[in-house]
């Protein structure tokens, strides 16, 4: 949109959580934040991951939701869940395969990352990259990204069979193709055929 | 309406509930019931413009026209001519030495042509029976409800001149 | 005295309690601003901009200033909540007097006509000197100026000094010393273009996080990265190499590394003979500093000091980057000097991507220590004891040089002489010593023997508690200034919103206070411009050079690096590039440097090295921090970090209760196993008053040169603790 996209670097987060602070600022949920942050496994490391929506192509949450509440936009934004029609059943929250509808309880309704519809449809960037002091989040043009970081934007996922296309691109090695999510893919097992990008 | 649809793999209700807000057909029901206001809006103005029209649009005075010489048919005779456009014709009797009527030729239940009958002294439709009076027009016999409009005659200068309709329902 | 009400029922009145929501609420009409205010954080030394939404004369919520160049609107999480401040359950709109059992409301004069007579007849009594006054480094530049002018000029007193103390003055000392001039010598920008950057004793990623990405960027472009602290910080994922040195030890380190760069011949002979003297006995110094002997003092691998040495000393654009770590040490000084050091012998300075960078902590850490709120210090940086300095200073201020006292006491020292009864009486603003001195229970007695105790506060922190009056002061965003960031940049302090209640403006109180001293005609301002105005003057010819800077000035060029000598003059990004530094001689000088041991040493009965420091969640003594609900949810509660190895041989498990034993004290806290920090050091945030303060803790040896404390190597021992019943 305006020729922005958005990169998701987790190696560059350092847990300052000004993202989470930040998404709760935006016009479209105030008060409640859509981000998904980690501390991976604090004891052995310091590694942290802030997630939000993937906007897939095809977005699982869409097409399991029985109320038709979930859409995607011409622009390639899926919406947070319709108000009117939410039920609350979970099935986007157990659907998804990033794992990112929350159901929040206090409005029986799933809520989840729109990246700042009301900031992005007018040219303006998302809270989250906006702030991010370590640009893990980042909301720029794929030139910038070209011309900045090493890294390579990736944005097909495997997970077992299915393969999920996004329109938020997670930044790879730069040899990365696609990346499988599910160690099962990288065991070699005879008269089986590894998933492309496994080795 | 299932038959209009293409065969297709995807179910229909994947068709009418599209993930895609570009897929979507979808008219809420503000859209419909403006587009019912819209339409009954319309149609009101529509009616409103008729009735300005035909308040404001007074027929021009009718014209006089010559039918016929006095003298030029028999007793009993008739003359078709047209009044007061080319398009209406219309009927002269000479009932009987120096009276003349003549009335719209258009029989006022389904626009047949009336005929005179010399005989029984009246005018009549041949398609269904109808019967008018030759003394006023009304309506003698048959499925007509109103009478012939009649058109008023003048003597100028030994001709009859047709200068008015009356009992036209515009 | 002053002994403090209490706790439970002031905690009923003035809190901290939690703000979750913006004024208005989150959603609804109320939420859309009537202006949006360009303006700046009000907590770090990074002080990025922000844009506050004002309506109805509240503050309810901000927008990211992208255009500012130094963050492009990039914030931590501080800076994204700092607006619930204001508008707060706990906010003081009234001065307040102590009463038998608490406080009650005051008018001003009352409170105002209180404390300058109780400051009076203490004076009258024991001396000008029995009367000192803190100040601190997140007040604007003008009320610093303000303050060093009241102490002095109204008070008569020569003890004043600020909270910086407890944050630059090793950096300060130790850049003064080598270079003339006390600022990072680099704008920010160069940090991205470095091609090695060096960060010792600095926890970017939580202390400093906006600098992350100036990191990051560098990487980007292949730059390599070293990080050297006891603990693995959030940046240490993304080092090439990570140097886990005891606390204390740094100069070890630092040291073993000159000694390689001189061995392997990684010196800049031309830049050292050109621009520098006493090389010679730097390098005698370090001599005897082999790697080996580093390694074992400060547990970092030889080969590591090596490869460390090697990259910066084969690098033309090397930047070391330093912060409290390194700082917060009773070798606080020298260890600065010691990375100067290596800077200046690889000739890494006063160029792009070259250069010591100290990494000021403070939202005005820089501005506040150049106008003369420090004990020894007058403004634009210059000495209380130079003859021509006072001249200066007391013509712009109307008085005789003689009638300026000599220099003061230092922040730590001001406390120890009310401990000993040599001070009576105190008047204190931005500054939360209960809190951040260390040896906390000595900081409560000595508050306790004040005769005198006056706080400018706008929330009842610990220690005004401990007042006699509290005059309610201002926000940040209710009163215009200018600070300096990080490099010195003089940026703009937008007034947003006017205080609420009958709280004032800061400045007005000082000036008021002032005025009731007789002293009204030195104290002649009515808006911060004006004082403004006054410090141009007073700074100008000094090293921090305000002359040319206006408040148009800066809003137009986004900010004025000092020195800016001229109207015309566009400011000063980068120091020393011509090879000039700001000694008489134009050199820089190098030190010798001496090892010492730390002042409270690691042994048999407390075997275990105890470090402090922050969580990116909170900021300083949490006055602020500590009443914004989200920011506490963050973190809610100190732990203390152990490494899983040290916390098997006492039997700990993760979320078991720890107590924590000092010399001095003991507290009892959550422990939290985590592998990223050395296994014969604990670490505890301090950001907690009372039974969860690390300060409870640590020890009041001072850097003899700077006199910083020693926050960052205490000796401790662990035990196994039930969870405590009743904890302050």
């Amino acid at each position: 949109m305006f020729g922005m996209e958005f990169y998701v670097d987790p190696s560059r987060c350092i847990g300052c959580q000004s993202c989470l602070k930040a998404c709760e600022e935006c016009d479209t949920h105030r008060g409640v934040s859509m981000i998904n942050f980690d501390f991976i496994d604090r004891e052995q490391t310091i590694a942290t991951a802030a997630y939000v929506c993937w906007h897939c192509a095809d977005p699982t949450c869409a097409q399991v939701c029985p109320a038709d509440a979930i859409k995607k936009y011409e622009d390639g934004i899926v919406g947070s869940s319709l108000k009117p029609r939410c039920i609350g059943c979970s099935n986007c929250v157990l659907a998804c395969p990033f794992g990112i509808p929350k159901l929040v309880p206090q409005y029986e309704q799933m809520m989840k990352c729109d990246m700042c519809y009301d900031r992005t449809s007018v040219g303006k960037r998302p809270m989250c990259a906006t702030v991010c002091p370590s640009q893990a989040l980042a909301y720029v043009t794929p030139e910038t990204i070209a011309q900045t970081r090493r890294e390579k934007p990736v944005n097909t996922f495997w997970f077992g069979n299915q393969k999920i296309t996004t329109k938020v691109y997670m930044m790879a090695p730069a040899e990365a193709g696609e990346i499988a999510i599910d160690v099962a893919d990288y065991v070699w097992e005879e008269e089986r055929e590894l998933v492309p990008q496994a080795f | 309406m299932s038959w209009f649809r293409r065969p297709s793999s995807t179910p229909l209700w994947r068709d009418e509930f599209p993930v895609f807000t570009a897929d979507e057909r979808y008219v809420s029901r503000r859209q419909f019931t403006k587009f019912l206001t819209l339409t009954s809006f319309g149609m009101m103005v529509g009616n409103l413009w008729i009735l300005a029209k035909s308040t404001f649009e007074r027929p021009a005075s009718y014209p006089e026209v010559p039918v016929a010489a006095m003298g030029e048919i028999a007793v009993g005779g008739v003359k078709i001519f047209n009044y007061p456009t080319a398009a209406d014709p219309c009927i002269l009797v000479r009932t009987a030495g120096e009276q003349y009527v003549a009335y719209s030729q258009k029989c006022t239940h389904l626009s047949c042509a009336v005929y005179y009958e010399k005989d029984r002294n009246r005018l009549e439709c041949p398609c269904h029976q109808g019967f008018f009076s030759v003394a006023d027009g009304a309506v003698l016999q048959g499925p007509p409800q109103r009478a012939l409009p009649r058109v008023v005659l003048a003597r100028k200068d030994g001709q009859l001149v047709a200068i008015r309709m009356e009992g036209e329902t515009a | 005295m002053a002994k403090a009400p209490a706790l439970e029922e002031l905690r009923v009145h003035y809190g901290p309690h939690l703000n979750y929501t913006p004024p208005g609420g989150w959603v609804g009409e109320k939420t859309t601003p009537e202006k949006l205010v360009k303006t700046h954080c009000c907590f770090c030394g990074q002080q990025c901009g922000i844009q506050l939404k004002v309506r109805d004369n509240r503050v309810i919520g901000f927008e990211p200033w992208e255009d500012f160049p130094f963050n492009r609107g990039m914030l931590c999480p501080k800076g994204v909540k700092r607006y619930l401040q204001g508008s707060h359950p706990d906010r003081l709109l009234d001065p307040l007097m102590r009463t038998a059992d608490g406080f009650r409301q005051a008018t001003w004069d009352e409170a105002l006509d209180f404390t300058v007579r109780r400051l009076r007849e203490i004076q009258e009594k024991y001396g000008r000197d029995a009367v000192a006054v803190y100040g601190g480094a997140s007040l604007t530049t003008e009320k610093a100026y303000l303050l060093g002018k009241f102490a002095r000029v109204a008070l008569g007193t020569r003890h004043i000094d600020y909270n910086g103390r407890l944050c630059m003055v090793s950096a300060g000392t130790a850049y003064k010393g080598a270079f003339g001039v006390d600022r990072a010598p680099n704008p920010w920008s160069d940090i991205a273009a470095a091609e090695v950057l060096l960060t010792i004793g600095a926890n970017i990623g939580e202390c400093a996080p906006i600098t992350t990405d100036y990191i990051w960027r560098a990487r980007d472009k292949g730059a390599r990265l070293i990080v050297a602290d006891p603990r693995f910080t959030p940046i240490a994922r993304n080092a090439d190499l990570y140097l886990p040195v005891r606390p204390g030890t740094d100069l070890a380190l630092l040291m073993a590394m000159l000694h390689v760069i001189i061995r392997d011949g990684l010196t800049d002979g031309t830049f050292i003979e050109a621009h520098t003297t006493g090389f010679e006995k730097t390098a005698e110094s370090v001599a005897p500093w082999t790697p080996r002997r580093a390694a074992e003092v400060s547990g970092v691998a030889p080969d590591a000091i090596e490869k460390a040495a090697h990259w910066i000393g084969e690098s033309r654009r090397a930047m070391m980057l330093h912060a409290r770590g390194l700082e917060h040490q009773s070798k606080g000084a020298e260890n600065c000097e010691a990375v100067i050091a290596i800077a200046l012998a690889t000739g890494n300075i006063g160029r792009e991507g070259a250069g010591p960078v100290m990494v000021t902590g403070q939202g005005n850490g820089q501005g506040g220590r150049e106008h003369g709120q420090k004990c020894d210090q007058l403004p634009g940086q210059r000495s209380l004891t130079d003859p021509a300095a006072r001249r200066h200073v007391a013509s712009v201020w109307g008085i005789s040089p003689d009638d300026l006292p000599g220099p003061g006491y230092t922040a730590v020292e001001i406390m120890n002489a009310i401990h000993s009864g040599e001070i009576k009486a105190l008047l204190s603003i931005c500054f939360n010593p209960l809190v951040s001195l260390p040896d906390a229970n000595f900081t409560r007695e000595a508050l306790e023997k004040l005769e005198f105790f006056g706080v400018i506060d706008f929330f009842l922190s610990e220690t005004a508690a401990h007042a006699d009056v509290v005059l309610a002061g201002s926000l940040q965003e209710e009163e215009e200034g200018v600070t300096a960031n990080v490099e010195a940049r003089v940026i703009h302090i937008q007034k947003a919103v006017d205080p609420p209640g009958k709280a004032r403006r800061d400045s007005e109180i000082v000036c008021d206070l002032a005025r009731r001293l007789g002293r009204g005609d030195y104290f002649p301002f009515h808006e911060p411009r004006e004082i403004f105005e006054e410090l141009r003057r007073a700074s100008q010819g000094g090293h921090a050079d305000y002359y040319g800077i206006t408040y148009e000035k800066i809003d137009r060029l986004q900010g004025v690096f000092w020195p800016c000598p001229t109207l015309e003059h566009p400011g000063t990004p980068r120091l020393f590039e011509d090879g000039r530094f700001f000694h008489e001689d134009g050199k820089a000088h190098f030190m010798s440097l001496a090892w010492r041991d730390s002042g409270d040493p690691v042994d048999q009965k407390f075997p275990v090295y105890l470090t402090t420091g922050r969580v990116v969640s909170q900021y300083l003594s949490g006055t602020q921090t500590r009443r914004i609900g989200a920011l506490v949810d963050q973190y809610p509660e100190p732990k203390v970090e152990i490494h899983p190895r040290l916390a098997a041989e006492h039997g700990i498990a993760n979320g078991d209760w720890v107590t924590v034993t000092s010399r001095r004290a003991e507290i009892t806290l959550q422990a939290a196993l985590v592998r990223t920090i050395r296994p014969d050091t604990v670490f505890i945030p301090y950001h907690w008053p009372g039974g969860r303060s690390a300060n409870r803790l640590t020890h009041r040896t001072l850097d003899p040169r700077s006199k910083i404390p020693e926050f960052k190597v205490s000796a401790c021992r662990l035990r196994k603790a039930a969870k405590p019943e009743d904890r302050d």
